[in-house]
């Protein structure tokens, strides 16, 4: 044995899959995943079943419940994911023997990270084709009652209305934002994870951050409205809630996604504006969780 | 940042080495590691000897770099243990080792190769030389969820060993294993040795240390009590052993009537015994294990 000069790189992409495409095959392969995403497939497909409105009141009903289904789903699988890596690595020793490897610590969470981000792409590409194909089904059906009742001088219009009502390129953008707050949501639970001494705890913790996420922006108007006017608020009130709003993401941003589904167009200021603020936040929360990882005693 | 290795440095040394765990909502705190010092040579089999609260484990993860000492350092072949490349050099086997259980024994060694750097064909073959070695090439395609205690250990000790460490560190190594594997994970450590591979050997058994460690050292309480070479450190001094084959009535005789004459003290006369392992092995697997 001769010793050799060292041949190890601060960051390998190698490393890195190696790390994510496991914690991808260990997601993908626990019963939740499947129970989660069946649920979600079959509240999406269900809602092809639904009182005869107008098409295009129909339509809009069957994106509101896709949509929903794939950010209140794609959101659970992020908390729940997420919550269990660590803790599982580290009750097991798998953690030990990892990083007793020349792996650096942030190649570790990254990994992990990047794992869980797979799984929500793979899911939500899945609900995203489900809710396509559920779209184009009841389009083809819709579209048969068309042509078989309207008048030719008016065909055109109306199968032009039709596609207008169905699936569209503009309900890209919600999925992708839809898909970026579930990204924070992994990277806040990680964080939360990165020193929370159990599972519960983390999951607990992260769905009260999501709901505060909600509430705070509203809460906050809601205050600041009551107040007579011309009253000047206190400094240390305004350090308070201007530290509340940087620590908790504000969801209610995420709205577009409703603006979305009833077939406005969005801007893409708008929508570039909130991606990048949902991207900032998954960085930042990523770098506390390593952070506060680096110090952990294991 | 990489640290490049001292050729002729220690696998292992450990410098006024002390770490202090505070204990949460008191204002206590529990001495783990207390100002230990200590050597490891390249090749060296170390015996670290300890009761349970001992503070081996923490040692070790802190020679790991799983720990960070509260006082003192530690260094791996010259390298610091706080530097991630001081782990290239390493191998290790946690106590009770637990593998992903969704991954075949083949999938598991190539997914710790792969943290090594190791790809394609280099970690193909790597792989299929290490379950060669540990004995569970027959095993490789079955989940490591179904693998045996002895098996768990086998391919923990595979994955140990998957960048070719010129260190290994093993906890416990022969935890829960049947005599057979426990024979067959000595085996290795002396297979590792005539291979000039550095080993850091904790473990209870001490029939085991002393059949493989050239040097022990024993702590009590986070502090080294003793340390230096196994033979040294028990043999009895003033007292010498004899053992004979094929000795006649008469020439047995004669070497007491001499002991005597010479002045020395004959202490115990008796007929050699074999290990209860080497017994066990013996009827077990009818072969002979010397």
């Amino acid at each position: 044995m001769h010793p050799s000069p060292s041949t190890h790189r601060i960051f390998s992409p190698t490393r890195l899959w190696a790390i994510a495409s496991n914690t991808l095959l260990e997601l993908v392969r626990q019963k939740v995943f499947y129970f989660l995403l069946l649920f979600a497939l079959v509240s999406i497909g269900s809602s092809v079943i639904l009182v005869q409105f107008s098409f295009q009141q129909q339509f809009q009903v069957l994106k509101d419940v896709a949509l929903g289904a794939m950010s209140i789903f794609t959101w659970l699988l992020a908390v729940l994911c997420t919550a269990m890596i660590l803790p599982r690595d580290i009750e097991d020793r798998t953690l030990y023997t990892i990083l007793a490897k020349p792996v650096p610590r942030f190649e570790y969470l990254l990994g992990k990270l990047a794992g869980v981000l797979l799984l929500l792409l793979l899911a939500l590409s899945l609900m995203g084709v489900v809710a396509a194909l559920v779209l184009y089904l009841r389009q083809q059906d819709v579209l048969a009652g068309i042509l078989a009742h309207t008048a030719p001088e008016d065909l055109d219009a109306a199968v032009r209305e039709l596609k207008a009502s169905t699936f569209t390129a503009n309900l890209i953008p919600g999925i992708l934002l839809i898909y970026i707050k579930a990204a924070i949501c992994a990277a806040l639970t990680l964080l939360i994870s990165s020193f929370a001494s159990s599972p519960v705890f983390t999951i607990i913790v992260s769905v009260m951050v999501y709901l505060i996420g909600h509430i705070q922006p509203i809460a906050r108007e809601y205050w600041l409205n009551q107040l007579p006017a011309g009253t000047i608020v206190p400094p240390l009130i305004k350090v308070f809630l201007g530290f509340v709003a940087l620590i908790f993401p504000d969801f209610q941003l995420f709205n577009l996604i409703d603006d979305i589904v009833v077939g406005a167009a969005v801007p893409f200021a708008a929508f570039a504006q909130t991606a990048l603020l949902g991207l900032g936040y998954t960085a930042v929360y990523t770098i506390l969780a390593y952070l506060s990882f680096a110090q952990k005693e294991l | 940042m990489s640290t490049a290795p001292t050729p002729s440095a220690p696998a292992i040394a450990i410098h006024d080495l002390t770490k202090v765990f505070p204990i949460p909502f008191k204002r206590e705190v529990v001495t783990a590691v207390d100002s230990l010092s200590l050597t490891v040579a390249p090749g060296q089999v170390y015996g670290l000897l300890g009761p349970n609260g001992s503070g081996k484990s923490t040692t070790m993860k802190i020679v790991l770099g799983l720990v960070t000492p509260t006082k003192g350092h530690a260094e791996i072949f010259g390298r610091p243990c706080t530097s991630v490349d001081s782990r290239e050099a390493v191998g290790f086997l946690p106590e009770n080792p637990y593998f992903y259980k969704f991954l075949t024994g083949s999938e598991t060694l190539h997914f710790y190769g792969r943290l090594c750097g190791l790809s394609g064909r280099k970690l193909s073959e790597r792989t299929r030389e290490l379950l060669a070695l540990v004995g569970l090439e027959d095993a490789a395609d079955r989940r490591v969820g179904g693998y045996s205690k002895g098996m768990l250990q086998r391919i923990g000790l595979a994955q140990a060993l998957v960048q070719e460490p010129r260190l290994l560190v093993l906890d416990e190594p022969t935890a829960g294993v049947d005599p057979a594997g426990s024979r067959d994970i000595r085996d290795l450590i002396l297979r590792f040795k005539e291979r000039g591979i550095t080993v850091l050997l904790c473990s209870h058994l001490l029939g085991q240390v002393q059949e493989v460690c050239d040097r022990i050292g024993i702590l009590h309480r986070g502090k080294l009590l003793r340390e230096g070479p196994l033979r040294d450190l028990i043999s009895i001094e003033n007292q010498t052993e004899l053992v004979l084959e094929n000795a006649s009535p008469e020439l047995l005789a004669d070497l007491e009537a001499r002991i005597t004459l010479g002045g020395a003290k004959l202490l115990e006369k008796r007929r050699p015994q074999t290990t209860l392992e080497r017994f066990f092995i013996e009827v077990t697997t009818g072969q002979d294990p010397r």
